[in-house]
């Protein structure tokens, strides 16, 4: 339960408060999950919430070889950005309803994110990187995911950023167009041959496959991967089988 | 904590509770234009323009909004007449909304309103795609998105300055008639709905919308366990809460059996459930109910409750059910009703023989004999259950709810709250849909406890999760098919046995699996000797499980059956080489012949012979071929493989479907109309409008016979101190039995019309004396046979102040000797990802015989809105229990309704018969769209890539499973 609302108008400000110990205190995005379905953010007990919206979060910029995205920037905004892949926009059309992107942001999406989630499946197809405050740490939403709970304590992310030099795949099997994945599939493939295949759909974040180079035999690592991922929405045998196919067509579009 | 916003021009400062959502702030205010049907966002009924985007509302908190500017839907326009007051009307989008048809019940219309307005605004000229993806924040679970979506599309072009090509994008539906043309001036026209203004002005017409002093907030605490005793309950520290006024327990309360099920009296089932017991019997069962000053002190109180539960063996599979040593139902004050056996587990048992099954079974010359099964699935309308209860000055107490059956509501909740009828006023408001979900009386009683406890208005509203996990939903059914066909492919023999779920509460329980045979089984009678005397047999076993009960939803069991009837006859046709429409055709019951079960059975009452009248299928199978492109498609493997993706195939399939037009002998609607001295008319129907549009029709057939725009008919439903009796909406009966009442009505008033205008004219003696009997009504005058004439405001000034004063009223009701059955051929073409098992429904196609269509516009949005929730019956809906009894769908993310962005072309066609059993010879179009999608879908998939369903939903990975079972 939300017993605190706090918006600061500078990011030290925002800092200090989320570095409090008690009451427990989070950044707060858009709000939409955080408002609704804060357990599902590990949050059980009371707690505060730092609003980000005075920040200047939600730009999003392209820098090089690099589109940056603002902690607070909404999945609309990032939709309708021109330098955002394409199947980074299927992917976050598919997350949520245009009402709900419109006030989600980028940050809060993959905090909040389990392994249904397409936006997530292709962000880390992207190998995407976010920074942390205070200390400008920097660090791969691969490798913030299964720890997330843990190291975003009294930490505020500040921006996300992908590469653009890259051609990226999303393909995904639900009940219907605009239903979650039961299964899906995103592959990233830079131009130095550098492949990254991150499977969705399933269990509490989408699952890394492969990143390598050249010559990916992705057949055996796919089925495998979802070779336990069976739960109430399909079996593992299943998930397996079209992880496979839908890595192939993801590997088609992008030339392999 | 304060915060600052700006909502439609008029500043605000208001003291919140830091999580405090700006749905329940805004409400509070009074913005009741700002909805609630959920509290994750998913349905879109809350959203508001927050600085010009559109934005749910129940998952943004109020301090979030603080310096924002918010528009809800009270800023876009206004009534165009307003007295002497000049206002510029309604905004171009809800002008659009109100003339395409595009509201249904309203509930999800001021969001939708409003997400067009944020669109235009930025793409004056935005395409169909663009228009559906503006759309798409808001769940709409009656219209189909069609009818909105032209509405948006028109509304643009007039923003523009530009005429509107109907070419482009139309939603008019086809009809095609095949009775004798008679000329109306009101009926078969297409009227604006008659709540459609208020509606789309998002005014407070719905039950929540009151702001009534002093009220307090109900919440119940819900069973964790699916089947346990409650040893100990001690509510104490929960009544010591600070704001709470009342916590009501079993033993607080009391013990009443009685049936939920909004039926006529008697109930025709077992009196199984106690407003609170001492046992749960699923989990979300009641377990407390609390009222408090606010939803977050009655929330704090619950979780004050102390219970001591002793869990007992539970059964969530009901495969397991009959004759379990588990019993659902000990109780000694268990009242049983017909074959209701508490003791094995069974709520009902039905075993019907028509003709001589073995006997058919010997002359068949194939016999075919699978199994079926179908899900439990939500109703999901967007307005959840909600109800406003109160005492009156008079000390009756006022019930204000959103439910289908008023009446049955006031009779059944009176013994439960220990109130005479006479004391209870039953106030039926707008509903935010119902499907059937509304038909129960399942809330009304929480409310009322807690009113009588406190002497305080109480409010009781479910949450989305509520709605799943402590709601009714469609019956989950497992079922055999045997049939026997000769080589010529004459039906010798039916049967079906059905295993049906009713979960831990009898609700329905006997009707809604009655139905499924009595519609399903009874389309398919044989030809020849087989068509005098069928041969066919249904029997049916309705057992308690531990899941949440099961009860009405639209189509009332019919889809259901519908599902392995029409894949049984897709698999004999396939095997035996038949095409599979003349097969079905060859097989199907035909105008002039006895439905074969109307002798058998009548939801547990009397039944009666009924010989079908009027039956349009074959013109119905004619022009939805047309439609669907048959001839070019079906069997043809060039437009199977037509695409750049060698793993995409497309099918295209039927099914014929038959449904009902209310009960016979038992459904009675009635209505009163009064003349006012304008020459305007009050028509007061008990029928319920849940959002079908029934009471603009009823206002049309009012209209048709007292010669007077639709406009002059003020229409009002429902309220049992001022309404007549109508036994509610249900069973596809408000157009024909109600409308019968309201024409009957209508005839007496115009009957006494007639009489004053006589008298007027004989008085005023400009030519020979004129005879009631010769003075018809048109154009708002009565007129003479020789052109004389006297309007109806002479009329009514004249009978209310002139001479021999009288009131110019009547009151009728009606009930029926017969159920009309419409009739429906429903096409589907689709497209099947072969590695993948994805199916996406390209094209619905459903040609209907409903007799004579009094409004096609309100007409073809039931069947479009019917067809996508039949759609979601096919691809996506389904409530996956675990093993502890806990469902799997709780919000609208896992339970995945149809949203604008992926519904498939839609096309409707009316095959107009006339029944004569009808006034204006209507029969029913309600549910019928909900029988046939599935099996269609289904065939059409067989059609695509062999693969042969007997369940659905079709998951993509059921649809992989059945291609790799192909072989």
């Amino acid at each position: 339960m939300i017993i605190e609302y706090h918006r600061p108008k500078t990011i030290e400000e925002a800092v200090q408060l989320i570095g409090r110990n008690e009451p427990e205190t989070v950044p707060m995005g858009g709000g939409t999950v955080l408002n609704a379905l804060p357990e599902e953010l590990g949050l059980n007990k009371e707690f505060a919430v730092v609003d980000l919206q005075d920040l200047g979060l939600d730009q999003i910029e392209a820098k090089g070889n690099q589109t940056v995205f603002g902690a607070a920037a909404t999945l609309e905004a990032l939709v309708r950005f021109d330098g955002t892949p394409e199947a980074l926009v299927r992917a976050a059309k598919l997350e949520a309803a245009k009402n709900i992107r419109q006030a989600a942001t980028v940050a809060g999406a993959l905090i909040a994110s389990d392994g249904r989630s397409p936006f997530t499946t292709v962000m880390l197809a992207l190998d995407a990187e976010l920074q942390i405050l205070p200390g400008d740490e920097k660090i791969r939403l691969g490798d913030l995911l299964p720890l997330r709970w843990e190291l975003l304590i009294g930490k505020l992310i500040k921006e996300i950023s992908i590469p653009t030099n890259v051609k990226v795949a999303f393909e995904y099997v639900a009940r219907s167009k605009a239903d979650q994945p039961i299964v899906s599939a995103a592959v990233t493939r830079w131009n130095s041959g550098r492949t990254r295949i991150i499977l969705g759909g399933f269990a509490s974040q989408p699952i890394l496959v492969l990143d390598g180079k050249d010559d990916l035999q992705f057949e055996e690592p796919v089925r495998m991967a979802f070779s336990d991922a069976g739960d109430q929405w399909a079996s593992a045998e299943y998930r397996s089988e079209i992880a496979e196919v839908l890595v192939k067509r993801c590997m088609d579009q992008i030339g392999e | 904590m304060i915060t600052k916003f700006n909502v439609n021009g008029k500043e605000h400062q208001v003291e919140v509770q830091a999580g405090e959502t700006l749905l329940n702030v805004l409400r509070e205010l009074g913005y009741f234009g700002v909805k609630h049907g959920c509290e994750t966002g998913e349905c879109g009924a809350c959203a508001v323009l927050i600085d010009g985007k559109s934005i749910n509302s129940c998952v943004y908190s109020a301090l979030q909004a603080d310096g924002k500017v918010i528009e809800t839907i009270e800023s876009v326009g206004e009534h165009p007449e307003q007295g002497w007051k000049k206002t510029e009307g309604l905004h171009s989008i809800q002008k659009a909304f109100v003339e395409n048809g595009a509201i249904q019940c309203g509930y999800c219309t001021p969001a939708m309103v409003l997400a067009a307005k944020e669109l235009i605004a930025e793409n004056p000229d935005p395409n169909e795609d663009e228009v559906k993806e503006a759309l798409s924040g808001v769940m709409c679970r009656c219209t189909g998105f069609i009818k909105p979506v032209k509405a948006v599309l028109q509304a643009a072009a007039e923003m523009r300055g530009d005429d509107y090509d109907e070419a482009k994008f139309s939603t008019a539906p086809k009809i095609v008639s095949v009775r004798e043309e008679t000329e109306y001036s009101s009926v078969g026209k297409n009227e604006i709905k008659v709540d459609a203004v208020k509606l789309v002005q998002g005014k407070p017409a719905f039950a929540a919308d009151v702001d009534i002093r002093n009220m307090l907030v109900a919440k119940v605490l819900k069973s964790p366990h699916a089947h346990a005793i409650i040893k100990k309950i001690d509510a104490s520290k929960a009544r010591e809460l600070e704001g709470v006024a009342a916590v009501l327990t079993y033993e607080d309360i009391p013990r009443v059996a009685y049936s939920t099920a909004g039926q006529s009296d008697p109930i025709p089932g077992p009196l199984d459930m106690f407003s609170l017991d001492y046992k749960v019997r699923h989990v979300g069962d009641r377990v407390a109910f609390v009222a408090a000053e606010s939803a977050a002190i009655a929330k704090k109180a619950l979780s004050l409750i102390d219970v001591e539960y002793e869990v007992l063996p539970s059964i969530i599979d009901y495969s397991d059910s009959l004759d379990n040593k588990t019993i659902l139902h000990d109780e000694d004050d268990y009242v049983d009703f017909d074959a209701s056996d508490a003791s094995r587990n069974l709520a009902a048992h039905i075993h019907i023989d028509i003709g001589d099954l073995e006997a058919g079974f010997a002359e068949a010359d194939r016999i075919f004999e699978h199994e079926y099964e179908v899900p439990k699935v939500q109703q999901a309308h967007i307005e959840p259950h909600v109800v406003v209860t109160y005492w009156d000055e008079d000390d009756r107490l006022v019930i204000r709810t959103s439910t289908q059956v008023p009446f049955h509501a006031r009779r059944m909740i009176a013994p439960v709250l220990g109130l005479p009828i006479k004391r209870i006023r039953v106030v039926k408001p707008r509903i935010g849909g119902g499907f059937g979900g509304k038909q129960e009386v399942q809330i009304e009683d929480v409310a009322g406890h807690l009113t009588i406890a406190t002497g305080r208005p109480v409010i009781y509203e479910t949450t989305r999760e509520e709605e799943f996990t402590s709601s009714r939903s469609r019956h989950p059914m497992k079922i055999k098919m045997k049939t026997g066909i000769k080589n010529d492919g004459t039906m010798t023999a039916n049967a079906m046995y059905c295993l049906s779920d009713t979960g831990a509460y009898g609700c329905h329980a006997l009707t809604v699996t009655g139905n499924t045979g009595h519609k399903s089984m009874a389309l398919y009678v044989g030809e020849g000797k087989y068509r005098e005397k069928p041969n066919i047999q249904f029997i049916a076993d309705i057992v308690y499980s531990n899941q949440a009960p099961s009860g009405a939803f639209r189509g009332y069991g019919v889809p259901q059956g519908f599902w392995p009837v029409e894949r049984q006859m897709e698999r004999i046709a396939n095997e035996m080489g038949f095409d599979p429409l003349e097969f079905r055709l060859k097989n199907a019951l035909r105008p002039g012949e006895l439905q074969p079960f109307s002798t058998a059975w009548s939801e547990g009452r009397e039944p009666s012979p009924e010989i079908v009248e009027t039956n349009a299928l074959e013109e119905c199978v004619v022009q939805g071929k047309e439609a669907i492109g048959w001839n070019e498609k079906f069997g043809n493997q060039d437009w199977k493989s037509d695409t750049d993706k060698p793993w995409l195939k497309k099918g295209i399939g039927v099914a014929l479907a038959m449904q009902g037009t209310a009960i016979p002998y038992l459904d009675m609607g009635g209505a009163s109309i009064k003349l006012n001295d304008d020459g305007s008319f009050n028509l007061l129907v008990g029928a319920t409008d849940l959002g079908t549009g029934s009471d603009t029709v009823l206002g049309q057939m009012a209209a048709e016979v007292l010669g007077v725009p639709l406009e002059d008919v003020i229409v009002y439903s429902s309220d049992t101190d001022f309404t007549p009796f109508d036994k509610g909406a249900y069973a596809s009966s408000t157009t024909y039995i109600s409308g019968a009442a309201v024409e009957k009505a209508a005839q007496k008033v115009a009957t006494q019309m007639a009489r004053r205008a006589a008298m007027i004219l004989n008085e005023e003696g400009a030519g020979p004396d004129v005879e009631a009997g010769e003075i018809h009504f048109e154009d708002r005058k009565a007129f003479a046979l020789d052109g004389r004439f006297v309007t109806h405001a002479k009329i009514a000034l004249h009978s209310l102040h002139h001479a021999n004063q009288s009131q110019i009223m009547a009151v009728a009701s009606h009930v029926s000797e017969k159920a009309p059955p419409p009739f429906a051929a429903q096409f589907a073409e689709v497209t099947v990802d072969t590695q993948t098992g994805m199916v996406i429904v390209d094209k619905l196609v459903m040609a209907v015989d409903s007799g004579v269509i009094v409004n096609p516009l309100t007409a073809s949005g039931q069947v479009e809105g019917g067809m996508i929730q039949a759609l979601g019956y096919a691809l996506t809906e389904e409530m996956i229990y675990n093993e502890k009894g806990e469902v799997r769908e709780k919000d609208l993310r896992d339970y995945h309704i149809f949203s604008s962005t992926e519904v498939p072309e839609m096309e409707t066609i009316f095959v107009e018969t006339f029944e004569s059993s009808h006034p204006f010879g209507v029969k029913a179009v309600a549910e019928i769209p909900m029988d046939g999608v599935a099996p269609a879908v289904a065939n059409a998939i067989k059609n695509a890539c062999g693969a042969d369903l007997g369940m659905i939903p079709a998951t993509p990975e059921r649809v992989w499973a059945a291609m790799k079972n192909k072989g």
